[in-house]
């Protein structure tokens, strides 16, 4: 089965398909053995599997897979992770070779399982809505959200708090007249207090009396939070009527905004009311918080908002203080299972940058949009709520995370937006890569989408004897809240052998793409804590010390060194990931660069790799439209590019192009193949945009113009200003690039030299 | 049936019960005093013999106002006796016996001794060119000349001042008169107003202060009419001819544009509150009340901030039906939940405030939140009305437990009639006065609406009408499902908010030379030495200024003027300025036949509840015990044969001869008497009245009516030439509770309907509609309206009772079995202050006291 399949199946890639069998050589294969698990990955052909899984004893809990051994006659099984002997319960009594549950057949080392067990609360959302922005972007944002309620299932619960100078928190739940309570801007509250002042606690509240039932919705949560179907009605009126928040901002003030205590408000809430349930609490943010814990910028519009530049000077003065504010209010959330989501309709930062580890740690979603009249804001929020066949949310909600694996191995970590759930099981290693020292972790919200990286380390000793056609098992087990109400458990088991150290397998194993995603993951991860000097250069070692081990060439010979075609790209992509927005982060800002690395820890192999290196396709007369290089070569007066770099897609027109269609040959008679050239990157683009999340950003550009620097900031500069012949204008084809970049040719023949150890001149 | 004519006497004497009552002690007769200080003058005694044959006391006492022409003044005049034409006529002293002299409750409602000016002291003949002493009172009518001669006589020199007092329609009370032409004369060294005391020198240019002496320009505008444009008659002018005038005050005058009325309420909507039905009743009155609320000019501003464990604040836009509820549970740091639309224009936002208003009991009605969050209550309302100033109207049903101004149940029976009883009546926390006073300076005034069915500390929270010139209503364990209940509190809410408000205002005294304000009573705070600020000046409050004499008055009369700078409800800043002018004398029988008696109850009762807090209460009841003795030791060593030797008799002067039983009383009054059964709040509230009513209700006060009804005579309860005809009053004893009556008992707070047990079935049947003594029950109750006479009768005399005075207060009406519950028995008797009553004497027991002190201490 090839790679794909395999993804197909399993939702999962493996830096290494052969893995080397100790310790040593592992560390020598220079990428560790890691696989980008996809578990929610969607499965058309899987079978409803509507019964409790078999497991093994305690401690192990090793969910019964097709790799283990079962005895047929005994009725029991042999459990791979610990080899301990357990009999099949007696429903399985009829079992046989011919008649074997789904959970054992080849074809299901993925399952998922219906548990019985129903989730006592349905999924809860929390509509948390700045008011301080201008009408137009406030009607946009109150008509998107007024959509949204009709697309969240009959049953979800629903709260709104809104916020500006204060936090409202909006009793929905109350008929008599629009309630809201209200908690100042500037004060950070504790849990105690929240509950307290929303009036969920029990104190203060006089004895029922005998024979009088209290009437449940005027107490507790159920003010706050009610079935959408319920509410829907009251819910649209206080959104069709929410106003501009309606304190004065004096002309060179901006707007006070609470956006911390707004947060922290809804985070108090739920996690009093509605704890370890799956819950998401979306903020609609139309700039950065001024007011209060959680201060991005002070109100003083003479005070900019923070940039790189200031944040890595420590120039930054409410960086860290905002930060840490965050991380607390993240650390409450993704303990309870409920996820933030933030969105962002602004021109300016809203303070992403701080409030990142809302996201990160709950794996709530970041749009980033100019405004929320954008079709940016609206289509990828209201994407989120799309169905699945059965008319569920294709999400799911409060998950744990569980991975164990056979002794050879042990795990080193995940990256992704997780955090952890603290299991000392026997699968966890010494090495830390991302967030480890567990083997299990929760993820508060997972979509179909949602990827983990997940890196492992080998244990064995060097030169114990390898048996025959040994190998290693590693099982992903995902409990999660279904949309449906229900709980499900997603177990995917996948088994590995061994080479021996030097065996040519392993290095024919390699799976170039995932594992530059995963060292990707690895670099960023790096960045959040060092500086990028650092991690490039990590980086450069790492990719030098692949090719030492890997690449065919004689000593100290550049021009010997041959890569195998599955290693091929692979510096290509490390060449693109260091000139990436993910590494290179002062042409962008902190929110930007918090945004695009969230996004990154998040995607599957393929999206990944468009964020690393952008496709890019050329349409021109005569000639089907094809992918050609990600290089300045490429750029050509009579061609069209398309460029897709995930968060954006742009086309170029090349400058010939550009004239004829300023001179609307398009509309003319006789012109219809220039019209044909000139729709076809855009159908094509059409087609990229159809399930991206979040939707990106849609340029259209001709060579020359200002929103041509897109393009040219991503293209290789194989020809660049200082390229050119010293008295001639550009040499060769394409257009010069005004960059100091080196060209990835050059970066090739860097890396040649040091790889065979030549002397670098 | 019975001819009503004929009364209930119970017709066959068979059962032995004594129709006719024993007269009480025997009056001795008159005129065998020795009056050291006068000439023994029978022709002056006749002629002071009191023209109070008839006295009006179904009417109030005051004067009637002017209606007709000149002549009519004139005759008036004349009959008023001043400056009569022979010239001031000395004042006569006439001394009274009081042991065994009868008391006449009718006395009580006579005018204050004559005030005689010296001839030409007035350059007005109008008769109200002094002060009406509904406006303004002193102790004494004619002014010791010096500290030492006032020091001898032990009569207080205090100031009664009721400068705000309502205006009765059937009392014929007109508004005082208004200078509108905003040209205001004031001297120019002691700031003193122009007045009819004032004399004019320099042909007339200029005119000679009556308190500095200071000569001062007439401005030229005071003889003009600016209106026509031609010259006027200065003489015509009100601030000439009228003691009591209000100016229209010119723009130097404010600070700041006279504000609009604000009027905040707080209302407790908590379990207790509503189920206790305060908030149904509540909002209804203020609903109802809102068109009533003085809103001249559509600039009056309403909020409504209803409260339990938190803050439920309202929006109400300006042109909007619906309201929205904001609520706020940060008590420790409270702050308005937006900028605008919680303080609304009441025009603009009236649609909003209805709606809200209308269901506003219906929204809390399943609100099981236990826990009053007051003192943040008050902070918002604060919050909303300080940029403007105005009034917090707080509607409370628990004891405040949330936030600042949380309070403990201190409440101890076990302190009840110790000496550490006064403890319970200081505030336990400072937060209320501190507020108060923040308040103050803000010029927000708050009254407090106090329903609770348990503890309420009114001692403490009373602190917050106290310094802001509010006032302190008192509910004990309200119910509204007790109409009585919700009746009274609905009346006097109402009356509150319908009745015209001065806003952001100040009180100053002024006062001839040689006199000098030294101690202030009542609801205000002291900004500066002599300077009262009042948030607002309710209607009807009254204040007490002590007065010392510092320096030899060396004028023939002096003149004490009481100005009220305020913001009228209209929007005016307005002065109102009460002038008074009073002769001095060097003679102390002139001082004792001039001083005060009803003015001498109000401010001791004053002293005595102050006292009551600082001291213990049995301080204050010693205290008024002394003040009485001193008086009555020093008028017989001063005034009588006996000196300083024993004597059988005591003897005080005729126009002094019922402040003994007004201190009885007042000792006597729940607020002071001897008991360990008062709970502190209903002393703590009593204190409340006893330093803020006006003579005309304290004096009922601390001094009920008591009438017979089942014998009155035929015109009683029927309409008489001034309204509904009254029984006579009868003198405070069970001695005249005959066991076939029914009386009636009333202190201006309450009404007792007494119904002796031997009560025939017709009169039951008549009054109640039932059909005997037994089917009664006692307690709270509303007479039907039966069509019989006898019944018209006593529902006329009830309502008389509650329209008579100038009041806020809604009394309630109580059916006292005399064989009924103990509690509400000893209550009612406790009302009849000559009868000995647990550890209280009897009023010849008290005459005794006093009669021992005298005869043994020396006061000379
Ligand atoms: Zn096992
Ligand atoms: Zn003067």
């Amino acid at each position: 089965m090839n790679i794909e399949d395999i993804e197909e199946r399993d939702g999962l890639r493996l830096s290494w398909n052969v893995w080397p069998s100790s310790r040593v050589e592992a560390t020598r294969t220079v990428v560790p053995i890691a696989a980008l698990y996809t578990p929610l990955k969607v499965r058309e052909d899987l079978p409803p599997v509507l019964y409790e899984p078999v497991t093994c004893k305690p401690p192990c809990r090793a969910i019964l897979n097709p790799y283990c051994q079962i005895d047929v006659r005994g009725k029991l099984w042999i459990c791979p992770f610990c080899l301990q002997r357990n009999p099949f319960p007696p429903h399985y009594k009829d079992i046989s070779h011919t008649n074997l549950p789904a959970e054992l057949l080849p074809k299901y080392t993925t399952i998922e399982y219906t548990l019985s067990r129903p989730a006592q609360v349905p999924p809860i959302f929390i509509y948390v809505v700045d008011t301080c922005m201008d009408e137009d972007d406030l009607k946009a944002l109150r008509e998107t959200l007024v959509v949204s309620l009709s697309l969240l299932p009959p049953h979800a619960l629903v709260g709104l708090i809104t916020f500006g100078t204060m936090t409202q928190v909006h009793e929905i739940g109350y008929s008599e007249c629009p309630k809201c309570y209200v908690f100042r801007g500037t004060k950070e509250y504790a849990p105690k207090q929240i509950q307290d002042m929303l009036g969920l606690s029990q104190a203060n509240r006089a004895a029922v009396r005998p024979g009088q039932p209290m009437a449940p919705q005027n107490f507790g949560a159920a003010r706050f939070l009610m079935p959408v179907q319920q509410c829907e009605f009251q819910l649209t009126n206080i959104l069709e009527t929410l106003a501009r928040d309606p304190w004065t901002v004096a002309s060179d003030k901006r707007p006070l905004r609470c956006t911390g205590v707004a947060v922290s408000v809804a985070v108090g809430l739920l996690e009093s009311t509605f704890p370890n349930t799956g819950a998401r609490i979306m903020l609609f943010a139309g700039g950065a918080c001024t007011e209060g814990p959680g201060l991005v910028v002070g109100d003083e519009l003479r005070e900019p908002i923070r940039s790189h530049h200031d944040i890595d000077r420590d120039g930054a003065k409410h960086f860290k203080r905002a930060t840490k504010f965050y991380e607390g209010l993240a650390r409450r959330a993704s303990a309870n299972g409920h996820a933030v989501d933030m969105f962002a309709g602004c021109l300016d930062q809203v303070g992403i940058a701080e409030m990142k580890p809302l996201t990160n740690s709950t794996n709530g979603v970041i749009v980033l949009a100019d405004s929320f009249t954008t079709e940016i804001f609206k289509q990828s929020f209201l994407r989120l709520f799309d169905k699945d066949a059965q008319g569920h949310l294709t999400m799911g909600f409060n998950a744990t995370f569980d991975v164990q694996t056979t002794k050879e191995l042990k795990i080193s970590g995940i990256i992704g937006h997780a955090i952890s759930a603290n299991k000392k099981s026997p699968s966890v290693g010494e090495t830390e890569i991302g967030i480890g020292q567990t083997s299990a972790w929760k993820i508060c919200v997972l979509t179909p989408n949602t990827s983990l990286g997940v890196y492992f380390e080998v244990v064995t000793a060097a030169g114990q004897p390898l048996q025959p056609a040994s190998r290693g098992l590693i099982q992903f087990v995902t409990h999660f809240q279904h949309s449906s109400g229900q709980y499900r458990l997603r177990v995917t088991t996948v088994a590995r052998n061994f080479a021996e150290a030097g065996s040519p397998q392993i290095g024919q194993s390699f799976d170039q793409e995932v594992s530059a995603v995963l060292m990707a993951r690895i670099a960023v991860f790096k960045a959040e804590i060092d500086d990028s000097p650092d991690v490039l250069r990590w980086l450069d070692r790492m990719l030098i010390r692949l090719c030492q081990k890997f690449a065919d060439y004689r000593k100290e010979d550049p021009t010997s060194f041959r890569l195998s075609d599955n290693f091929s790209i692979y510096p290509q992509f490390m060449f693109h990931l260091r000139r990436s927005q993910f590494l290179q982060v002062f042409n962008n800002s902190p929110d930007e660069t918090a945004f695009y690395r969230h996004i990154l820890d998040e995607e599957d192999v393929n999206n990944s790799l468009i964020m690393i290196q952008p496709t890019l396709m050329s349409y021109t007369f005569d000639t089907a439209p094809q992918p050609v290089l990600l290089d300045s070569v490429s750029i050509k007066p009579d061609v069209i590019l398309l460029l897709d770099t995930f968060f954006h897609i742009l086309i170029f027109h090349g400058s010939t192009i550009a004239e004829w269609r300023k001179a609307k040959y398009q509309d003319q008679e006789g012109y219809e193949n220039f019209k044909e050239l000139l729709e076809a990157p855009q159908l094509d683009a059409q087609d990229l945009l159809v399930d991206r999340f979040p939707l990106p950003r849609y340029i259209v550009c001709d060579q020359g113009g200002s929103q041509a620097r897109f393009l040219l900031s991503k293209l290789n500069p194989s020809t660049t200003h200082m390229s050119g012949g010293l008295y001639g204008g550009p040499g060769g084809q394409g257009q010069a690039i005004l960059t100091d970049d080196v060209s990835l040719q050059v970066f090739m023949e860097h890396l040649k030299r040091l790889a065979v150890g030549a002397s670098t001149s | 049936s019975a001819d009503p004519g004929m009364g209930y006497a119970q017709p066959p004497p068979g059962d032995g019960y004594a129709q006719q009552q024993q007269p009480g002690p025997v009056p001795q007769p008159g005129g065998q005093f020795f009056t050291p200080g006068l000439p023994d003058d029978p022709a002056a005694q006749a002629a002071q013999q009191p023209q109070m044959q008839q006295p009006a006391y179904y009417a109030g006492q005051q004067q009637q106002q002017q209606q007709g022409g000149v002549d009519q003044l004139a005759n008036q005049f004349g009959q008023m006796g001043m400056g009569a034409p022979q010239g001031q006529k000395p004042f006569q002293l006439h001394t009274v016996n009081l042991v065994g002299m009868p008391i006449d409750p009718r006395e009580l409602l006579a005018d204050p001794p004559e005030i005689r000016l010296p001839p030409g002291a007035c350059i007005s003949n109008n008769p109200f060119a002094n002060a009406d002493p509904s406006y303004q009172r002193s102790t004494l009518n004619a002014i010791p000349t010096t500290h030492s001669l006032l020091n001898k006589s032990r009569l207080p020199f205090a100031l009664i001042l009721t400068p705000y007092r309502s205006l009765k329609e059937q009392d014929d009370d007109l508004a005082p008169p208004v200078v509108s032409d905003t040209v205001i004369v004031r001297c120019r060294r002691c700031r003193t107003y122009i007045n009819p005391y004032v004399t004019f020198i320099d042909g007339g240019n200029r005119w000679k202060c009556c308190m500095c002496g200071l000569a001062n320009d007439v401005p030229q505008l005071f003889d003009w009419d600016q209106q026509r444009g031609q010259p006027a008659d200065r003489w015509a002018r009100p601030e000439l001819n009228y003691a009591t005038v209000e100016y229209i005050a010119p723009s130097e005058y404010m600070v700041r544009p006279p504000q609009p009325p604000v009027y905040v309420f707080l209302i407790d909507v908590s379990y207790a509150a509503v189920q206790s039905g305060m908030v149904a009743t509540a909002t209804r009155t203020i609903l109802e009340s809102l068109d009533r609320l003085p809103n001249v000019d559509d600039r009056t501003k309403v909020a409504v901030i209803a409260y339990d464990v938190t803050l439920h604040f309202f929006s109400l836009p300006p042109g909007s039906t619906e309201s929205r509820m904001l609520v706020v549970g940060d008590l420790d740091d409270v702050y308005l939940p937006q900028p605008s639309d919680i303080l609304v224009n009441l025009t603009e936002s009236r649609s909003a405030l209805d709606t809200l208003l209308g269901k506003l009991s219906d929204m809390f009605q399943d609100n099981h939140a236990v826990g009053s969050a007051f003192g943040p209550a008050l902070q918002a309302g604060f919050k909303l009305a300080s940029p403007t100033g105005g009034k917090l109207i707080a509607l409370s049903a628990n004891l405040p437990s949330l936030g600042p101004g949380a309070l403990k149940n201190r409440e101890d029976p076990k302190l009840l009639g110790t000496s550490q009883e006064s403890k319970l009546l200081q505030p336990q926390s400072s937060f209320y006065k501190t507020f108060a006073i923040e308040c103050s300076r803000s010029q927000v005034s708050v009254d407090l609406f106090l329903t609770g069915s348990g503890y309420s500390d009114v001692a403490t929270v009373s602190g917050l009408p106290r310094y802001t010139s509010g006032q302190t209503y008192f509910y004990p364990s309200f119910n509204a499902s007790r109409s009585e209940d919700a009746i009274k509190l609905a009346h006097e809410l109402s009356n509150l908010l319908a009745s015209p408000i001065g806003l952001e205002a100040v009180i100053r005294v002024r006062a001839s030379r040689g006199l000098r304000m030294s101690q202030f009573h009542g609801n205000f705070f002291v900004r500066s030495t002599d300077l009262l600020a009042l948030p607002a000046v309710p209607w009807d409050q009254s204040y007490a200024i002590e007065m010392q004499i510092e320096e030899t008055l060396n004028q023939p009369f002096v003149v004490l003027q009481t100005a009220v700078l305020h913001t009228s409800s209209f929007g005016e800043r307005r002065i109102r300025v009460v002038t008074q002018a009073l002769p001095t004398t060097q003679n102390i029988s002139e001082v004792y036949s001039s001083a005060d008696q009803v003015a001498i109850a109000t401010l001791l009762a004053n002293k005595a509840v102050e006292r009551s807090l600082s001291n213990k209460i049995e301080d204050a009841r010693d205290a008024v015990m002394n003040k009485m003795s001193d008086i009555l030791g020093a008028y017989k060593t001063n005034m009588t044969a006996a000196g300083s030797g024993a004597s059988a008799q005591l003897s005080i002067s005729e126009n002094l001869k019922l402040l003994p039983i007004l201190l009885l009383g007042l000792m006597k009054h729940v607020g002071l008497r001897h008991s360990a059964q008062i709970p502190s709040d209903l002393r703590a509230y009593a204190h409340c009245l006893l330093t803020t009513l006006p003579p005309q209700l304290l004096i009922p006060y601390i001094h009920p009516c008591f009438y017979s009804l089942h014998n009155m005579p035929p015109e009683c309860g029927t309409i008489g030439e001034h309204g509904v005809i009254m029984p006579p009053p009868l003198p405070l004893t069970s001695e005249r509770l005959e066991r076939h009556g029914l009386y009636l008992i009333e202190d201006g707070q309450t009404m007792f309907l007494w119904v002796g047990r031997d009560a025939v079935p017709q009169l039951v049947k008549d009054v109640f509609d039932l059909p005997a003594y037994d089917q009664l029950r006692g307690g709270k109750a509303t007479l039907p309206i039966l069509d019989n006479p006898f019944n018209q009768r006593v529902n006329a005399v009830i309502a008389k009772t509650r329209e008579m005075r100038r009041t806020p207060y809604w009394p309630h009406l109580y059916v006292v079995k005399e064989d009924g519950e103990p509690p509400l028995r000893l209550w009612a008797l406790s009302a009849l202050i000559m009868d000995r009553a647990d550890q209280t004497p009897s009023y010849v027991q008290f005459l005794t006291q006093l009669k021992d002190r005298v005869n043994g201490g020396s006061f000379s």
